[in-house]
């Protein structure tokens, strides 16, 4: 039983083995696919967009296109922290409902490009019937520290498009 | 053998081969052996070809002709004969011209079977009169014994062709090989379906006008050529049938008439839905492939041929038959024929320039009267300096200039940067403002298109709607050429022929009640389309009745849109039939006033953020205007500011805006806010409690409202301060869609702005 869970976890590591961009939020450290990273920004004015949940704050003006940006502390419902000079925008790009779409997720700072291998990523952890493990894609151990590698499309779908879908 | 012959055999192999491609309902390759087999005709084949091949070609054309006229059976069976034939006359071309009875007989026999009736004393012409007391005992010999004989040696000239001929005809969308050719062509058929549609349009005033007959004709051929080049049949034969149809009328041989007219157009639209058929297995599999029954159109041409021309003689001569069928004579076709005359036949040339070029048609010796045409090519197209881009690159480039302006202005206002007082460095910010202005203009106005082509589709609606009325209407057009939004085009045209219908159909009277009120018989509907201050107008005037002011106010009333004690003015109740589900026409028609309303007009057009009015005098005509942004890409809004937040209220739907006075602000249950504006209630809308934003004002006689208009609902809307009026570009928000925001934009300060959707704005709050 213990092999098969074992050969389960490299499975499953070796398909999520690659690039990483880690950044913090609060003392926790995150990862997402390098792949879906299309740049970083310093903070800017956003615009607040109303009848949208809080963690959505609203839309940028990403060198004449517009996207939404939303709060990955609030999404995550983690306390507020204003905004500094270590804050950064990662502008992400996922599918959309017809094309990709681009969006900036608030972050406390980023950190580094980790190159994590498969021996490297466990599962998520149970967390009983929280949804909010449904976001995580695996959880790396590199150099004694845990990077919880976040499934963007997922985070950022909910975020936006399903949450919209419901008003 | 001499050396002349060899092209001679060559040329009889190339046929061969033709035959053996050649499928019922295909007509396209028939034209093509036509072609081949033109150069074997006395007068034209080189002079030592003998003189019996080319009898036996004369006669062959003569066979060919009527398949092509529909008088001989389009069956395989007739086509394996025509193969024979063929086989013949290769025959009699290895036997140097001497092929003696039994081959001639043989070659009689077959085009007997296939109803070519031909009697082998002709082959042999004059000087063969001798041999033409032997040609009976022929006859009886066995076809099948020739026919397997001749399999070999057709298959024998097949050697030079790749093989996959045959097989490629079997499956049913064959014509799928090659899509790249194909989307051209329909984008191309559709081009050309359009203008033969207007030019029939045109020729319906002149008649006579010989070039307007040739713009009609040349389309049809080139669809004809490359729809035969590409393997669609139908529309092949169908173009043909009709291209032949113009010829006589080139020709003279028949006057062009409303019922040419008539078919004309049908066949055009026939083949208008056929190309749409193929554009749609195109995009969603053979699986959705259907052939169209061109049966019924054939017929209609054929005896609209024969109704002037008489029936070709069913005689079998065939001289006579020869000279009862259409010519078509084609400058390109003459040029190349003379290309490829003028140096030695080399088939496999000839085969490539075959399938480079349109295909032959029925062609006659010589032009009967080649003077009295016009030269062809007068009116060619030219070649259009244009090219296609892609639509998102497009936007990226406006995208990309919209924020290049919005740089260069943060630039310019930078602290430091304006402090500067050098004379140079201002000359070169103001030559820099005005090439990134001039960069601006020239990228919005690559989305332009002139609405021509949605006026033109105008003129065969009513002429159609005329017709089918009784109604004489005359359509005059202004300003075609007015550029227009391209993403407009579509969305414009329903709501116009919604209008033009309602116009000939309940503005337009018919002759006689015309007459009677000393109007002259034809009505007049004018299209007009031009720019009006940053707008773009549609006009839509006739002369017909007008509208009738009391019968509008009475179903006003009816429907309790107005109370008896209400006073409009006539502009206010004419404007009332775009209220929903108004309709003034008494008699309900086929053509219009099926209980859809102006207001469906009224819609679309305040969804391309336009608008809509009419004006009309009793008994005189009505006028109906619609204004439009001259693109949907830019929006002329009102800035207004909320607290810290800044929204663009789209300036079409604003009406006035004022710091309301008490005495006019109440409200109902202490809740529902109302202003009376000019003796209207109107209710008021909290911009910053809608948005939820913290807002400089929470008492309306402090703020300022800006009343707005949509959809027949008017609000006022509370708002801080208005900032100022700007032309901005809309944006979408990155895939959030919010009631009540249509969408963002890029403001002066690089910020992003939201502008309102009042229809999401209004529909929250309880009416």
């Amino acid at each position: 039983m213990e092999a098969a869970s074992v050969a389960q976890n490299l499975g499953q590591g070796a398909e999520l083995a690659g690039k990483y961009l880690t950044f913090s939020l609060g003392n926790e450290d995150y990862g997402v696919g390098i792949l879906s990273v299309r740049e970083i920004i310093g903070v800017m004015e956003i615009t607040a967009v109303p009848h949208t949940p809080s963690y959505i704050k609203g839309v940028i003006n990403l060198r004449g296109k517009v996207i939404p940006v939303l709060d990955l502390r609030l999404k995550f419902n983690m306390n507020h922290k204003e905004y500094d000079e270590r804050t950064c925008i990662i502008v992400v790009e996922v599918q959309g409902q017809t094309a990709p779409v681009q969006v900036g997720m608030v972050v406390d700072s980023v950190a580094e490009v980790l190159n994590i291998a498969a021996g490297e990523i466990e599962p998520p952890p149970s967390l009983g019937s929280s949804s909010e493990t449904e976001n995580i894609l695996g959880m790396a151990k590199v150099k004694g520290e845990v990077k919880i590698l976040l499934d963007v499309d997922r985070v950022v779908g909910e975020g936006l498009l399903q949450q919209f879908a419901a008003q | 053998m001499a050396a002349g012959h060899k092209p001679l055999s060559e040329l009889l192999d190339e046929m061969a081969l033709k035959i053996l491609m050649i499928e019922p309902g295909d007509l396209s390759i028939v034209g093509e052996l036509l072609d081949l087999i033109e150069k074997l005709l006395p007068g034209r084949a080189a002079a030592d070809i003998p003189m019996v091949v080319q009898q036996m070609a004369v006669a062959f054309k003569g066979a060919l002709e009527k398949f092509i006229m529909g008088e001989l059976a389009d069956s395989a069976e007739n086509y394996d004969l025509l193969g024979q034939c063929i086989t013949e006359m290769q025959e009699s071309v290895r036997k140097e011209g001497q092929p003696g009875e039994k081959i001639l007989g043989q070659f009689c026999d077959n085009m007997k079977k296939i109803g070519f009736f031909l009697e082998p004393s002709t082959l042999l012409g004059p000087q063969g009169a001798t041999a033409a007391g032997m040609g009976e005992p022929a006859h009886d010999t066995p076809v099948e014994k020739e026919c397997a004989a001749a399999s070999p040696r057709v298959d024998a000239g097949q050697i030079h062709a790749p093989a996959s001929g045959l097989p490629s005809q079997e499956a049913i969308p064959d014509f799928l090989q090659d899509t790249d050719l194909l989307a051209g062509f329909i984008e191309e058929a559709f081009e050309h379906l359009e203008s033969i549609e207007v030019n029939v349009l045109e020729l319906e005033q002149s008649p006579d006008d010989m070039e307007i007959i040739n713009n009609i004709f040349r389309p049809f051929h080139t669809i004809k050529g490359v729809s035969g080049f590409l393997n669609l049949k139908t529309i092949n034969r169908l173009a043909h049938a009709t291209e032949n149809l113009l010829d006589d009328v080139r020709n003279g041989k028949r006057a062009m008439d409303s019922a040419v007219i008539d078919i004309v157009l049908t066949v055009g639209d026939a083949l208008k839905s056929m190309v749409e058929d193929i554009k749609n297995v195109l995009q969603h599999g053979p699986a959705n492939y259907k052939d169209t029954d061109i049966s019924g159109f054939l017929a209609s041409i054929t005896q609209l041929q024969e109704g002037d021309n008489g029936a070709p003689p069913a005689e079998p001569v065939v001289a006579p038959a020869l000279e009862s069928l259409p010519e078509v004579v084609e400058s390109e076709e003459a040029e190349s024929q003379a290309g490829e005359e003028a140096e030695p036949v080399a088939p496999a040339r000839a085969a490539i320039a075959k399938a480079a070029r349109p295909v032959a048609s029925p062609r006659a010796e010589a032009p009967a009267s080649p003077a009295s045409r016009p030269a062809a090519d007068s009116g060619q197209k030219k070649i259009g300096a244009s090219i296609k881009v892609d639509v998102e690159k497009l936007d990226a480039l406006v995208n990309a200039v919209g924020e290049l302006v919005i740089m260069q202005s943060l630039v310019r206002q930078n602290r430091l940067v304006s402090r500067i007082a050098d004379p140079k460095l201002t000359k070169d910010f103001s030559q820099l403002t005005r090439i990134t202005s001039e960069l601006q203009r020239t990228a919005m106005s690559m989305r332009m298109v002139p609405i021509k082509q949605t006026f033109d589709k105008m003129i065969r609606l009513v002429r159609d709607l005329s017709k089918k009325s009784g109604k004489k209407v005359d359509l005059i057009m202004e300003g075609a050429d007015t550029e227009i939004d391209r993403n407009m085009v579509d969305s414009i045209y329903d709501p116009l022929v919604h209008m033009m219908r309602n116009s000939v159909d309940h503005g337009i009277s018919p002759p006689a009640d015309r007459e009677k009120v000393g109007k002259p018989e034809t009505g007049t509907v004018f299209l007009r389309a031009y720019q009006k201050g940053g707008s773009m107008m549609i006009e839509i005037e006739d002369d017909g009745e007008g509208l009738n002011t009391q019968k509008i106010r009475k179903k006003a009333i009816e429907r309790g849109l107005i109370s008896e004690s209400e006073n409009l003015s006539d502009f206010e109740l004419n404007n009332l039939i775009f209220l929903p589900g108004f309709s003034t026409a008494d008699k309900i028609t086929d053509v219009s006033g099926r209980g859809v309303g102006m207001d469906v007009v009224k819609k679309a057009v305040e969804k391309l953020r336009g608008k809509v009015e009419v004006q009309s005098q009793s008994g005189k005509g009505s006028l109906f205007m619609i204004r439009l942004p001259l693109t949907l890409a830019i929006i002329d809004g009102i800035i207004v500011r909320v607290g810290s937040e800044r929204y663009i209220i789209p300036t079409i739907a604003i009406q006035e805006s004022m710091h309301p006075e008490r005495q006019n602000y109440s409200t109902v249950h202490g809740r529902g806010e109302n202003l009376m504006v000019r003796g209207e209630l109107v209710p008021i809308i909290r911009l910053y409690e809608k948005f939820g934003v913290e807002s400089t004002y929470t008492d309306p006689c402090d703020a300022i409202v800006v009343v707005v208009e949509n959809e027949g609902r008017r609000r006022a809307l509370m708002v801080d301060e208005l900032l100022g009026k700007e032309e901005v570009v809309i944006k979408n928000l990155g895939g959030l869609d919010v009631p009540g925001v249509a969408g963002g934009t890029i403001l002066g300060d690089g910020r992003v702005g939201l502008i309102l959707d009042l229809a999401g704005v209004m529909a929250n709050t309880a009416d």
